[in-house]
């Protein structure tokens, strides 16, 4: 099999570098000391209470996962909007583009590179979401769940740093762009579609539908048993999306974000082309 | 080899290229080139298929480079005026990269790596990390990098520009090897004395139209016969003015200390009957000599628009 000639380069490089072991210790060490801290806690409350609250494993389990979901929102966009301005500025993109390789080649293979390090990041948390399973209340299937829309924002926050990336010349300038992004799809989603639900349902509820924090609050929502969260935004959306959802937001929401994800990476893939009648430079 | 016609870019109202033609024989060996924001650049861009051009058309090897992107970069390998490596790769990874970009694996991108890293002077050098070679050595990698895919045209942007003499020396004897292999070389320089001495072709553009175009041969011939005659006079100084003012194919007369610089515009018979008549007329003649015309010469009467040039030669 031909591996993407670019994704086998980023590989080697990054597995040569310090950067890499040094993100994935210290987001483990995070993760690792939330959920230590948080047992700790417990069996301290144990001990003086006499009593054990399975439910406080949960809220463990919980924890763990918005940390994590968090830490990929943060990194992903820090490891892939620097991916083709750098190119750029190391003056290697033009190198790349005299050979056979197409414009799409090189996006996706950058691409691949930063979400296997963000998968590494995953599989390496895999111990401390594992804490859970001592105390149960959680399946195997949760986690698989848990981690599609880990993979979903993964594949989101990177395609949108990479797009980002191909816009702008500088690497500093296209993450503080990602990173702004990333903040209105999460932040601003919801501050748009809850004020205009102040007057009543609106279509800016449906703007909910590319926020990745929104599927991941989904899929927490139903492995808790309190969906009550998420039903206050299809509030917001009004009737007919509620309809169209059938509370199965989480599916559709998935569906929008990979859509979403790959208009990015057109986008991209059309920026880096170096044949295209340019319209605007940055 | 390689056909340019009619080429065409504007950048925002300033035209880079304006209607510029280049015609390129197989094998050939040209140089190309201009002052700087004369077009040269732009034009490499768009021969290497990274830059679309508003208008003309680009023809290499019989494919057409506006419709067949990707046939036409195996066909072109690209040198540029900067160094393009990945710092953190060492060089046969650098060189493994690249022809995997080419479509070339294993065992024959190996050994075709290998194989170039000798012919550039690197085949010691394939465990070093590409940060640690000098500005020479990092220039022939590219040059290395750029034949992975054997391409039979190469295109150079300024490639010896900042090295140092003894490097521009080996650049020089590599680019005459590689045209021993067959290849069609293209190079832009601004070291014209080095042009000349390797290139078999030349091209002259300005404000992006091309202004001198041929044999680097049939050029210098032409601005041979154009340059001054220099007599060096060791006695009876006045009596040679004289007489040269009275000549009738006397241009023009530049004294410097011993020598007279005359810009004489007769046949290679009329200089040997003007040094007869000096010698008759008792001027004692130490030297008497056509300075020969260099393709420095030639560039700076282009540049400077020199009236009543006419340097096109048949291809």
């Amino acid at each position: 099999m031909k591996i993407n000639p670019i994704y086998w380069q980023e590989a080697r490089v990054s597995s040569r570098s310090f950067r890499l072991p040094f993100i994935v210790f210290l987001c483990d060490t995070i993760l690792a000391l939330a959920a230590l801290l948080n047992m700790y806690s417990m069996v301290t409350q144990a001990k003086a209470t006499a009593e054990i609250q399975y439910a406080s494993f949960l809220n463990l389990y919980v924890l763990v996962a918005c940390i994590e979901f968090v830490m990929i929102l943060l990194i992903v966009p820090a490891l892939t909007s620097g991916s083709i301005s750098g190119e750029r500025e190391r003056q290697t993109l033009n190198l790349l583009l005299t050979t056979r390789m197409t414009p799409a080649d090189i996006v996706v293979g950058k691409l691949m590179a930063s979400l296997s390090t963000m998968i590494l990041l995953i599989v390496s948390s895999f111990p401390v979401l594992a804490l859970v399973f001592i105390y149960g209340g959680v399946t195997v299937k949760d986690i698989v769940l848990l981690l599609l829309t880990f993979v979903s924002t993964a594949v989101l926050s990177g395609s949108v740093g990479i797009c980002c990336s191909s816009m702008f010349k500088k690497s500093t300038i296209a993450t503080v762009v990602s990173y702004c992004v990333m903040a209105a799809l999460v932040l601003g989603t919801v501050a748009a579609a809850k004020v205009a639900a102040a007057s009543g349902p609106s279509f800016w509820g449906w703007l909910l539908l590319v926020n990745p924090a929104v599927p991941f609050g989904a899929a927490m929502g139903k492995q808790m048993g309190s969906a009550r969260r998420l039903s206050v935004f299809e509030t917001w959306a009004g009737s007919s999306f509620q309809r169209l959802t059938v509370g199965d937001w989480l599916w559709l929401s998935l569906v929008v974000q990979l859509l979403l994800a790959g208009i990015c990476l057109y986008t991209a893939i059309s920026q880096v082309n170096p044949r295209r009648r340019r319209r605007w430079k940055y | 080899m390689l056909k340019v016609e009619g080429l065409k870019k504007m950048y925002g109202r300033m035209a880079a290229l304006d209607g510029l033609c280049m015609n390129i024989k197989e094998g050939a060996l040209y140089g190309f080139v201009g002052p700087n924001g004369a077009g040269k650049t732009t034009t490499i861009k768009i021969l290497t298929g990274l830059l679309l051009p508003d208008e003309g058309s680009v023809v290499v090897d019989g494919i057409d480079a506006m419709k067949d992107t990707g046939k036409v970069t195996e066909k072109i390998g690209y040198v540029p005026d900067f160094f393009g490596v990945y710092d953190n790769l060492k060089v046969w990874e650098y060189m493994e990269l690249f022809s995997a970009c080419g479509g070339l694996y294993g065992l024959n991108a190996r050994k075709r790596s290998r194989d170039l890293l000798e012919q550039v002077g690197l085949g010691e050098k394939t465990e070093y990390y590409v940060d640690g070679l000098s500005r020479g050595m990092k220039q022939r990698l590219c040059l290395a990098r750029a034949l992975i895919h054997n391409p039979p045209i190469l295109v150079m942007d300024e490639p010896t520009s900042g090295l140092d003499p003894g490097t521009r020396y080996e650049f020089k004897e590599i680019l005459k090897d590689l045209r021993e292999q067959g290849k069609t070389v293209v190079i832009s320089s601004h070291i014209l004395s080095e042009l000349s001495e390797v290139c078999t072709d030349i091209g002259i553009v300005e404000q992006g139209k091309m202004v001198v175009e041929g044999s680097i041969d049939d050029i210098l011939n032409q601005i041979n016969v154009r340059s001054p005659l220099l007599i060096t006079v060791c006695r009876n100084k006045e009596q040679a003015l004289n007489l040269l003012r009275a000549h009738p194919y006397v241009e023009t007369i530049t004294i410097r200390q011993n020598d007279i610089m005359v810009g004489f515009t007769g046949e290679q018979e009329d200089e040997a009957m003007l040094l007869k008549q000096l010698i008759e007329a008792g001027v004692l003649v130490g030297g008497f000599v056509r300075e020969r015309g260099n393709l420095e010469s030639v560039f700076l009467q282009i540049i400077n628009h020199e009236e009543g040039m006419v340097l096109i030669s048949e291809n």
